[in-house]
């Protein structure tokens, strides 16, 4: 094809782009992933195009396309390499991994791509696997607890696997005569770990040994610190489950399960001796399959503590089977709120005492209240699904596992503030909650819950998904409905709250996904069930994504007012390989780190709040004595000032003022003055700031020079107790070197010569402090200063 | 109408306006950036910040309307704190100089880039008018001054500094040719009479001022000539006796009167301070006899306000090195000059502060990156010398020495707005300042010479011109984003008047940068709207000067 043919070729994709998704500038963020979807990332000249042939102008479209971090300007590898940064990722390493990847690729500078243009790298916020930390994820692969010095492997791996098609397809299969069941996690982290190879591979052994047994998908177990978990529920007996299973052992554990025993008996003796070992979730290869009882002690804890609410029949329900939803009483909540008025169901919504999920506890039923009190006809219901929070995939598992229960909460909604159009916001980064909720919504559709004069009861209701074009700031309200609008994800002072003007001008419900996957439980058991549970202030439950440096990893739903140290230590199993318990930081950049001391803290809105953290959106992510608060406030800072939207002055240069105030110090040339005006900068950043996103970043640093003032004066000294801080440290060998050279051999910058039976030596001119001869060390010679 | 209380006074205001609007109707100062009168509030700059009584806490007042019984307060201390923060924060990252490094550096603050604009158009009258503002002597200092401002000539890092210093002098000897000698528009005589004491470079000054301002100067000096320190330069040789006399005659000329020979013992300059409504002392150094007046003495000299110039008696002023001693004669000059506004200041009834000093944006060394930057303004080549030393430049090499220059000063530097609120509220450009700092990016369309040769409405120019539309012929405008402070303004008019490109918010958070899309120039960005954006831009980023 000629040139021109070609460009005419592409103007005509792009006119079919425009036409497909809209004309009007509202349109803009769908034609630009359309448009990079299709080139893998967005041609000037496509974008010139597009204001040729819409209504969106050349300043909406680069304003647009510019603030979004999911759109790209000049062309992307043939892979995308994505290095979770997310909070459990950066406590692992996740830094070292992405300079390990860059070096491996051999990038240099500002780019971001190798030079073959096989590779592109870039960081993520979080892929939602926080237990599987550190992850990478290689276009559809995702590769967990991947080590610097690992990275190699990872490549090579992916080289070899990548032209094996990974499906992403889930299938139903029955019997019809059950023998048993068995259960398959098809959570993001359970997916990632391999859960896919391992349906294909119980398929084939049913198949292969005409077995009548029920293979079944269910959503997220939450036990994410032993996946990918495979369940086997016999006709009789007990449920067993199967951990860390890989696809060479399914045969064997599908073949002995249905027949004769004798593996059986087998596996139960090994489960007594391995499960310490299973707890650990240190090493990723070494592991073989275990089988784990329900009623162990260590999954007993992990799982009786917790108030399934959100989480109803975790590991259960098949995640878009509406039937089996009907069955458990879906949306039962919905049909008895049709035959009731929207107010009555307020009332009981009040009762319940539910808060908003989303971070800052506002009473649902009084924002309920303000939208069905506004004058109609036209009002909106939006699910906030917008989780960007680093270190937290509550959401995510929610709308992978319990799709219907959301979209119930949504419609309820709709009922009840006299809406008829709802939009589910989720991020363009959960490409799997995306497909479960469109198919939960195909089905939905299709059964009659959506749609015009749903179940005959008059009442009508749209429900579409709206992806998220990757802005943390767009989790804020305001800023959610200007993105859904196709303008940049700038928030507005409030008020007019959404309820009064919101999508449009219209008035909008914006609700957590959680708050609406809790909805139905209250209304189909009464809100006293759900007030019943939690303190006087914070009714109920909530969900958290518990992660860190815990033994037991995962998503967990508990009930409100449950102290941190029950969490941590009693769901979480304490914390991981033998370390100490330092800190706990909940509720990621807007929250705040609370020290081991007041672990006794119950964890509600007021008292979190009360010790300077938050609630936040519920990530929790345990800190031990080899974490360095101050690399923590860093952290925390550099997301938040990477997020900023720009709009004001006190976020879009306080933030970035703060976190050179910050890296000053981990390089240890901060001053006692630079601490003042850290606390001053804190303090004008949360004031000043027009919304929550600056009005909450400085808490991770007030918490952390409250709590651990004395690691900031340390690295003012000139010294990072924990030993994190790069510049103020250097890697020496000690004498328990065996000089068997895998570490010079490691060494990306050659700064270990190669001297085999001899003692190892680190030139420290040439050291990079990437860890990799640490992590690789047999011997545990490798010592950090 | 509404109740509601500001600055804890009833007031009744109208429904559905903006606290802002209500208190500014009220006569309450709220100052603002990012707001636009009867525009959508944007909520960007935060200058605006008020507080609740209620609650104490601060709130954008352009983006709240009133409520029924709201209590308001629109300036404390905690107000002021937070609107110095948000300037010292928007400061931060304002890579610009207000006044140009030179000018800042003169002990006179002379307006050195203007003059230059001057001289490189040929008009030499205009140029010294600009700088007898702040040089009372500019042939006589364009031969003995030794330039401290070309020491900080940001042109001097990229090859060699201006020449100011000779073409100051070119001023001066073009005003002692011409035939029309140029005397400055003086304030009506109001019958005020100041004293005198010493004809050196501040007295001289301080003459030439005040006379400006309508007051009647009786000089005494000692010795037959008045000069002072100036003649040990005629001694020395470097300067002429003709220029120093051309340019005191001047002085003359506006009315003031010498008395020579004058020696001032303790009796006679009682007499005088009886005689006189102010006295200035500005005797120098060496043996001048002051310390037994009965003035209170330092160990330098005359006790006196470093920027007032007061002394303790109130009609008495003191300047020059009869307070400290000065090698530098254009300090003592400078000197004079403001001695003469602080004792104008007396005269008047006012509080004798001293000439204010504004706020002044600063920032490091220029980077090479940003040489071509400030070249754009300017031309190629190193520092002329003039073809014939002692004669100084010819018109010609005044020309085009003075097209050397870079026009680092700020063109918005009389109605910017971070410039007078930084100045208000005392913001330290330093405080938050980062090394790491934002580049200097300059683009532009026209040519500033264009706006004043051309009349409205013929076309014409380089081919960049054509291109833009009708109204774009003769105007310019130049954009430089690194004094931006992202307030959105000239987003959103282009918006309004739908530009076909516009400008555009362009990245996010503290990186975000306005610009045209897709690279293209500004003047397609600014197709019809340019002045109105210019007009509205509250800081020098774009500017049609």
């Amino acid at each position: 094809m000629g040139e021109v043919a070609k460009m005419e070729e592409h103007y005509k994709e792009i006119e079919q782009i425009v036409e497909k998704l809209g004309h009007d500038p509202s349109a803009v963020i769908p034609v630009l992933q359309a448009i990079q979807a299709k080139y893998n990332y967005l041609p000037e000249e496509a974008l010139r195009r597009v204001c040729e042939v819409s209504d969106i102008t050349p300043a909406m479209i680069t304003g647009v396309a510019s603030f979004y971090s999911q759109f790209r300007f000049s062309p992307a590898g043939d892979h995308m390499v994505k290095v979770c940064v997310g909070t459990a990722c950066h406590v692992k390493g996740a830094e070292q991994v992405y300079d390990a990847l860059r070096r491996k690729l051999g990038m240099e500078g500002g780019t971001d791509t190798s030079a073959d243009g096989k590779y592109t790298v870039e960081k993520v916020n979080c892929l939602g696997c926080c237990t599987l930390a550190p992850v990478v994820q290689i276009d559809n692969i995702t590769y967990g607890h991947v080590a610097s010095a690992a990275v190699g492997g990872v490549l090579s791996d992916f080289e070899k696997v990548k032209d094996g098609g990974v499906k992403q397809r889930f299938r139903k299969s029955s019997g019809e005569e059950i023998q048993g069941e068995i259960r398959i996690g098809l959570g993001s982290c359970c997916v990632a770990s391999g859960s896919d190879e391992i349906r294909d591979a119980v398929k084939n052994t049913i198949e292969r040994n005409s077995l009548n047994v029920k293979l079944k998908h269910v959503g997220c177990v939450g036990m994410c610190h032993q996946v990918p978990l495979v369940e086997v529920v016999p006709a009789e007996g007990e449920p067993i489950l199967y951990s860390k299973v890989k696809s060479v052992d399914v045969d064997q554990i599908v073949r002995q399960h249905f027949q004769p025993a004798g593996f059986w008996k087998r596996m139960r003796g090994q489960v007594v001796n391995a499960l310490e070992n299973v707890v650990d979730d240190g090493k990723w290869s070494g592991v073989d399959r275990y089988a784990l009882n329900v009623r162990e002690k260590h999954v007993a804890a992990f799982l009786d503590r917790q108030v399934p609410v959100a989480t109803e029949y975790r590991g259960v329900i098949n995640p878009v089977d509406i039937e089996e939803y009907k069955e458990r009483q879906g949306f039962l909540a919905f049909k008895k709120s049709l035959g009731k008025a929207p107010q009555k169901i307020i009332d009981e919504l009040r009762e319940s005492g539910i808060r908003g999920k989303g971070g800052a506890g506002f009473p649902t039923a009084t924002k309920w209240q303000m939208v069905a009190d506004q004058k109609g006809p036209k009002k909106y219901v939006i699910c906030n699904g917008d989780e960007g929070d680093p270190g937290a995939f509550m959401d995510r598992m929610l709308l992978e596992s319990y799709p219907y229960r959301i979209i119930e909460g949504i419609i309820v909604a709709g009922y009840c503030t006299g809406s008829d159009e709802g939009i589910l916001y989720i991020r363009a980064e959960y490409p799997l909650a995306v497909s479960r909720i469109q198919e939960a919504l195909d089905r939905c559709y299709e059964h009659g819950y959506l749609g015009k004069n749903i179940l005959d009861s008059g009442f009508s209701f749209d429900l579409r998904i709206y992806q998220g074009a990757g802005a943390f700031v767009c989790g804020e309200e305001t800023a959610l409905i200007a993105s859904i609008e196709g303008k940049r994800g700038f928030p507005r002072m409030r008020p007019p709250f959404p309820a009064v003007s919101g999508l449009w001008e219209k008035p909008t419900l914006v609700n957590n996904t959680e708050t609406f996957a809790q909805i139905a439980y209250i209304l189909r058991y009464s809100s006293n069930s759900f007030n019943s549970v939690g303190t006087e202030h914070s009714k109920g439950t909530k969900v958290f994504a518990l992660a860190g440096k815990v033994a037991r990893g995962g998503l967990i739903e508990v009930p409100m007012g449950i102290t941190i140290r029950e969490v941590v230590e009693e769901i979480g199993g304490g914390v991981a390989n033998g370390r100490t318990f330092k800190a706990i930081q909940i509720g990621g950049p807007s929250g705040g780190c609370i020290p081991a001391r007041l672990a006794d803290t119950p964890i509600d809105f007021e008292s979190l709040t009360g010790v300077g953290a938050m609630m936040g959106s519920g990530g929790m992510v345990v800190l031990d004595d080899t974490d360095c608060m101050v690399d923590i406030a860093k952290y925390f800072l550099s997301f938040t000032q990477n997020e900023s939207c720009g709009k004001c002055t006190f976020c879009r240069i306080g933030t970035k003022r703060m976190l050179e105030i910050l890296v000053k110090i981990t390089e240890g040339k901060g001053t006692m003055k630079d601490l003042d005006e850290l606390e001053n900068l804190a303090e004008w950043t949360a004031k000043g700031s027009l919304c929550g996103l600056g009005k909450t970043a400085p808490n991770p640093i007030k918490t952390t020079l409250a709590f651990f003032r004395d690691e900031y004066e340390a690295h003012i000294n000139g010294t990072c107790p924990t030993g994190k801080c790069k510049e103020l440290i250097h890697y020496e060998i000690t004498d328990d070197c065996i000089g068997c050279t895998l570490c010079a051999q490691d060494c990306p910058v050659n700064a270990i010569p190669f001297a085999p039976h001899e003692k190892h030596e680190i030139n420290l001119e040439l050291c990079i402090k990437c860890d990799g001869c640490r992590q690789v060390c047999p011997e545990d010679a490798v010592i950090v200063i | 109408m509404l109740k509601l209380k500001i600055n804890n006074e009833d007031v009744r205001v109208p429904e559905g306006i903006t606290v802002m609007v209500a208190a500014r109707m009220k006569g309450f100062d709220v100052p603002s950036m990012c707001y636009r009168d009867g525009k959508p509030h944007f909520t960007s700059c935060m200058i605006c910040m008020v507080k609740d009584n209620k609650s104490g806490k601060l709130f954008p007042s352009c983006s709240v309307k009133t409520v029924e019984g709201m209590d308001i307060i629109t300036r404390d201390e905690e107000i002021e704190e937070s609107r110095k923060t948000a300037l010292e924060l928007l400061l931060s990252e304002h890579t610009g100089d207000c006044e140009a490094p030179c000018q800042v550096t003169c002990p006179a603050h002379m307006d050195i880039p203007l003059m230059n604009r001057l001289l490189a158009e040929g008009n030499f009258e205009a140029a010294l008018e600009v700088v007898k503002r702040d040089i009372a002597l500019p042939a006589v200092f364009g031969r003995i001054c030794p330039a401290p401002c070309e020491g900080a000539c940001r042109r001097k890092t990229i090859d060699s500094a201006v020449s100011i210093c000779l073409l100051k002098r070119y001023a001066g000897d073009h005003d002692m040719d011409a035939a029309h000698n140029y005397l400055p528009e003086k304030a009506p005589s109001n019958g005020t009479k100041v004293a005198i004491i010493g004809a050196g470079p501040a007295g001289l000054a301080a003459a030439y001022y005040l006379q400006l301002r309508g007051y009647q100067c009786d000089v005494y000096f000692r010795g037959r000539q008045p000069g002072g320190s100036l003649w040990t330069e005629v001694k020395r040789g470097v300067l002429p006796e003709h220029v120093l006399e051309y340019e005191i005659g001047r002085i003359r000329e506006m009315g003031a009167w010498m008395y020579p020979d004058t020696y001032v013992d303790p009796e006679h300059f009682r007499e005088i301070c009886r005689k006189f409504d102010a006295v200035l002392v500005a005797t120098g150094s060496g043996e001048t006899g002051v310390e037994t007046w009965g003035l209170e003495m330092t160990d330098k000299g005359i006790a006196a306000g470093k920027s007032s110039y007061s002394t303790a008696h109130e009609k008495i002023f003191a300047a020059g090195s009869a307070v400290r001693n000065s090698k530098l004669a254009i300090r003592t000059l400078g000197q004079g000059k403001e001695a003469a506004f602080s004792i104008d200041q007396y005269l008047q009834g006012e509080v004798v502060t001293g000439e204010p000093f504004l706020f002044n944006s600063r920032f490091g060394k220029l980077l090479p990156e940003e040489f071509p930057e400030y070249l754009k303004e300017s031309v190629e080549g190193i520092r002329l010398e003039p073809a014939a030393p002692s004669k100084g430049f010819t018109k010609e090499e005044v020309m085009q020495e003075a097209a050397r220059c870079m026009h680092c000063d700020c063109r918005e530097i009389i109605d910017c707005k971070l410039r007078l609120l930084s100045d208000e509220y005392k913001a330290s450009q330093k405080r938050y300042w980062s090394e790491d700092r934002r580049l200097v990016r300059k683009r532009h369309f026209g040519s500033p010479k264009m706006k004043e040769s051309l009349p409205a409405g013929n076309g014409g120019g380089s081919g960049s011109i054509l291109k833009a539309s009708e109204q774009n012929r003769n105007i310019f405008v130049i954009y430089e984003p690194n004094k931006c402070i992202k307030c959105g303004i000239c987003v959103r008019i282009t918006e309004e008047h739908r530009e076909r490109f516009g400008m555009s918010f362009i990245g996010r958070g503290f990186d975000v940068v306005v610009g045209v899309p897709f690279g293209e120039a500004l003047e397609n960005g600014l197709e019809k709207v340019a002045l109105q954006v210019v007009e509205e831009c509250p800081t020098g980023a774009l500017t049609n000067r």
